[in-house]
């Protein structure tokens, strides 16, 4: 049995963050029922020319594997069928602008009305209370205000735009904060009103560097440099644009990476004697190594470095990752059978569980209200004729 | 309104030398687990791990960040005592989080078979670099091979930084991203693990992590699309430098696009043929990406966020670190709590990146110093042994 099996998602999410939220837990087993209206598809089902691209942007990945209804939440009725269906879940999640349920008359008290132990995750840019609650915001806007865009960069260039990463792990975040309601649910019976703020899970990810700042340190951004470690950063290989990951702590690693450079002369030289001395003096160390990388077949080398002791992986495209043995052997990447028929790679699950080692994914991108029979019939306990009559009435639509 | 947190009287016991169990086990102790760090004599390695907080190399601020909440117990687990009192610690738990090298487990009774033998009811969480399964399993992988690993290393920088240096190598996100979201992974897997009751071993990799959260790259090759950071930019937007600092700018749709106009007061380039439509304006992308970076660098950062946002369009400031410490919305929200670090004083800290109604979860306790909590051993001791130290 997969860990969340039982659990039940009433799922309003659009965009990425939140339908990724809701894409983690039905992986872990949850079923997950998006609720969508063709009046106002998913800004990520339709084309997006500001990717200059004419295909829809990013659907189906994190569509793939739940359940699809149409529901009207703009007409009462509509709004009525989706209390019922929450009051038959678990969880609700949403990922609309701070204030927009509420206006609906789905709130998080109308919905605790409805079942007393509701978890609903709001998922948000700015989070649920504060001045910039109202706040509009995609991916690249969270990294902005958090802090994290401003470290990221070259020491000498601009700060550096996140994109789907901020999003995903927005709702990574959401998904780890929603079990942590239903175990509080199990303990005291309380549900919860989950507030994920974009902003604040990308200042999380640098919370050192906030406490650095507030004790009145350093803080700049650093480029591919690290604090201690040196050699640090992407050297040349034999192939262009095929760089080498390379990052030189302790006395032992740098031995092994002199036995694999060939060039254990420099274990006597003094300015790199220590980390300290190989940190201080490491533009130097950098051309010493890059010199010796792009002669070097990537592969080649990260096997020879890895067995050496030394962390060490290349910079890998896409590619390689769908391509990759490990991780498909993992269950990390899978491939997924689109209702047309068509065979994609896509991401599994992200993390393997002894006591049940299935693969994860059970179907793919759902068509527009693929399992209303399911949802407004078996769930809801509504008749053939009266699921006729909402439809007939654009109440599902 | 309770104050014991949504995860109050579960039992961890974290073993961890890196950053993503370690930040794991932060989220699990403030949401309100009781969480020990069993510390080897020397303490754990991130108490040596800069940036520090003072000038003395003696306080990391990482280890102050992901320590916080948490209790250390010293077990020298190279002794048999070591390990007896790590067994009678894990008697106790139910979770045990670690991220011992697997070469490294068996000599200190920590493999998948012993822990299971002797503790079939514990949800043994292994986070590693490349997982504990699979050929890359005993692969070490600092923060930079992670990210490259995972596919995002190799698809930055973007916009402005490429365009400015477009023969440089890939660019690493700061900090430790690739490793924080392997904690925060691991987080959720162990609490869905907890969650089905089966006392079980949860096998998470930092790298598997990234590579779900990089979901949309794979989508896309599936889609028949290869990405690189060259051609992986919006059309117009992105980093755009101000006259005092730098915005972040994405109209996804057409009424923000109207926004912005209204919001450069419509010059006449914006107005002309064709520009009401998408497609052709995605066509003409660097050209009005060149105009929009003129316009800004005449305007101030304050000014044009609270513009833009009054006519809907997506803008946030670049702030640095002592931009978001003293924002009004993350004040307004309590986001920082406060813990006493040695020799420092009282350091602003993040409580957690989510909340579980109204009120910020709090921070409850310092980072503790080595050995702080040894007494938690007492209670856990089998009786035999509580005599024996006696």
């Amino acid at each position: 049995m997969r860990p969340l099996e039982g659990i039940r998602i009433a799922d309003f999410t659009v965009h990425a963050a939140g339908p990724f939220c809701t894409h983690m837990l039905s992986l872990m087993g949850a079923e997950c029922i998006k609720i969508e209206t063709a009046l106002r598809p998913d800004i990520f089902r339709k084309p997006h020319t500001v990717y200059g691209r004419a295909g829809a942007a990013t659907f189906d990945q994190v569509a793939s594997n739940k359940l699809s209804i149409r529901l009207n939440l703009k007409d009462a009725e509509g709004r009525e069928l989706a209390k019922r269906l929450v009051a038959v879940s678990d969880v609700a999640a949403e990922s609309f602008r701070a204030g927009v349920m509420a206006r609906l008359g789905l709130g998080y008290d109308v919905l605790a009305g409805v079942k007393p132990d509701i978890v609903m995750v709001s998922i948000s840019s700015s989070g649920q209370t504060g001045p910039d609650s109202h706040f509009a915001g995609y991916a690249p806007l969270f990294g902005a205000w958090g802090g994290l865009g401003y470290l990221t960069g070259y020491p000498d260039g601009p700060p550096v735009e996140m994109r789907h990463v901020m999003d995903h792990s927005v709702g990574m975040n959401a998904a780890a904060a929603t079990v942590a309601a239903l175990h509080q649910r199990r303990r005291t019976g309380r549900g919860a009103h989950v507030d994920v703020a974009a902003r604040e899970v990308a200042s999380s990810i640098v919370g050192d560097t906030m406490m650095v700042a507030a004790a009145g340190g350093y803080v700049e951004r650093i480029g591919n440099d690290d604090h201690r470690r040196a050699p640090h950063g992407l050297f040349p290989t034999d192939v262009e644009d095929r760089w080498l990951s390379l990052s030189v702590g302790s006395q032992a690693q740098w031995r092994g990476l002199l036995t694999v450079m060939d060039r254990r002369d420099l274990a006597a030289a003094p300015q790199f004697e220590t980390e300290a001395d190989r940190h201080a003096n490491r533009e130097a160390l950098a051309r010493i190594v890059a010199a010796w990388s792009a002669h070097q077949d990537a592969d080649t080398a990260v096997r020879r470095l890895q067995e050496a002791g030394v962390p060490a992986h290349i910079s890998w495209s896409t590619e390689d990752i769908a391509a990759d043995a490990h991780l498909r052997g993992r269950g990390a990447i899978v491939d997924v059978t689109e209702s047309g028929g068509a065979v994609r790679a896509a991401i599994g699950r992200p993390a393997r569980f002894s006591a049940c080692d299935e693969p994860a994914f059970e179907r793919g991108t759902p068509r527009l209200g693929e399992h209303e029979e399911y949802v407004f019939g078996e769930l809801l306990g509504l008749g053939r004729a009266a699921i006729d009559d909402l439809i007939d009435r654009n109440v599902i639509h | 309104m309770s104050t014991d947190g949504p995860l109050a009287g579960i039992k961890v016991v974290e073993c961890a030398q890196g950053v993503a169990a370690g930040y794991a086990g932060r989220l699990l102790a403030t949401m309100g687990a009781e969480v020990a760090m069993i510390e080897p004599p020397e303490g754990c390695a991130l108490r040596r791990e800069p940036p520090y907080l003072d000038g003395d190399g003696l306080q990391s601020a990482l280890f102050s960040y992901l320590g916080a909440d948490k209790r250390s117990v010293v077990l020298d687990l190279a002794t048999p005592e070591g390990r007896r009192d790590l067994a009678a610690l894990l008697t106790d738990a139910d979770i045990f989080l670690f991220d011992t090298p697997v070469d490294a487990r068996p000599a200190l009774g920590l493999d998948e078979a012993a822990l299971r033998r002797g503790h079939p009811h514990l949800v043994v969480a292994s986070v590693l670099p490349f997982g504990a399964f699979g050929p890359k399993a005993g692969w070490q992988g600092e923060e930079i091979n992670l990210i490259h690993a995972s596919g995002e290393g190799y698809l930055l920088p973007n916009g402005l930084s490429v365009d400015l240096f477009p023969d440089r190598p890939p660019l690493k996100i700061a900090g430790r991203f690739a490793e924080m979201q392997g904690g925060v992974t691991a987080l959720f897997a162990t609490l869905a693990a907890l969650w089905s009751g089966e006392g079980q071993t949860v096998d998470v990799s930092v790298q598997d992590a990234n590579v779900a959260i990089g979901a949309f790259a794979i989508q896309r090759l599936g889609d028949g699309s290869v990405e690189h950071r060259h051609e992986r930019n919006f059309r117009y937007g992105g980093v755009i430098e101000c006259r005092d600092g730098f915005v972040e700018l994405l109209t996804l749709e057409e009424r923000q696009w109207q926004g912005l106009v209204e919001l450069m007061d419509s010059p006449e380039w914006a107005c002309g043929p064709g520009m009401d439509d998408p497609a052709a304006r995605s066509a003409r992308g660097p050209d009005i990406n060149a105009r929009i970076r003129a316009w800004a660098r005449e305007h101030p950062v304050a000014e044009l966020v609270a513009r833009a946002q009054r006519l809907g369009v997506p803008m946030a400031p670049y702030n640095t670190p002592a931009d978001v410490l003293s924002d009004p919305h993350e004040e307004a929200r309590r986001l920082f709590g406060e813990v006493d670090i040695a020799g420092v004083g009282p350091v602003p800290i993040q409580t957690a990146p989510f909340r579980f109604g109204a009120d910020p979860l709090a921070v409850r306790r310092a980072p503790p110093a080595l050995g702080a909590d040894q007494a938690i051993l007492e209670r856990s001791r089998p009786r035999e042994a509580r005599k024996v130290n006696a």
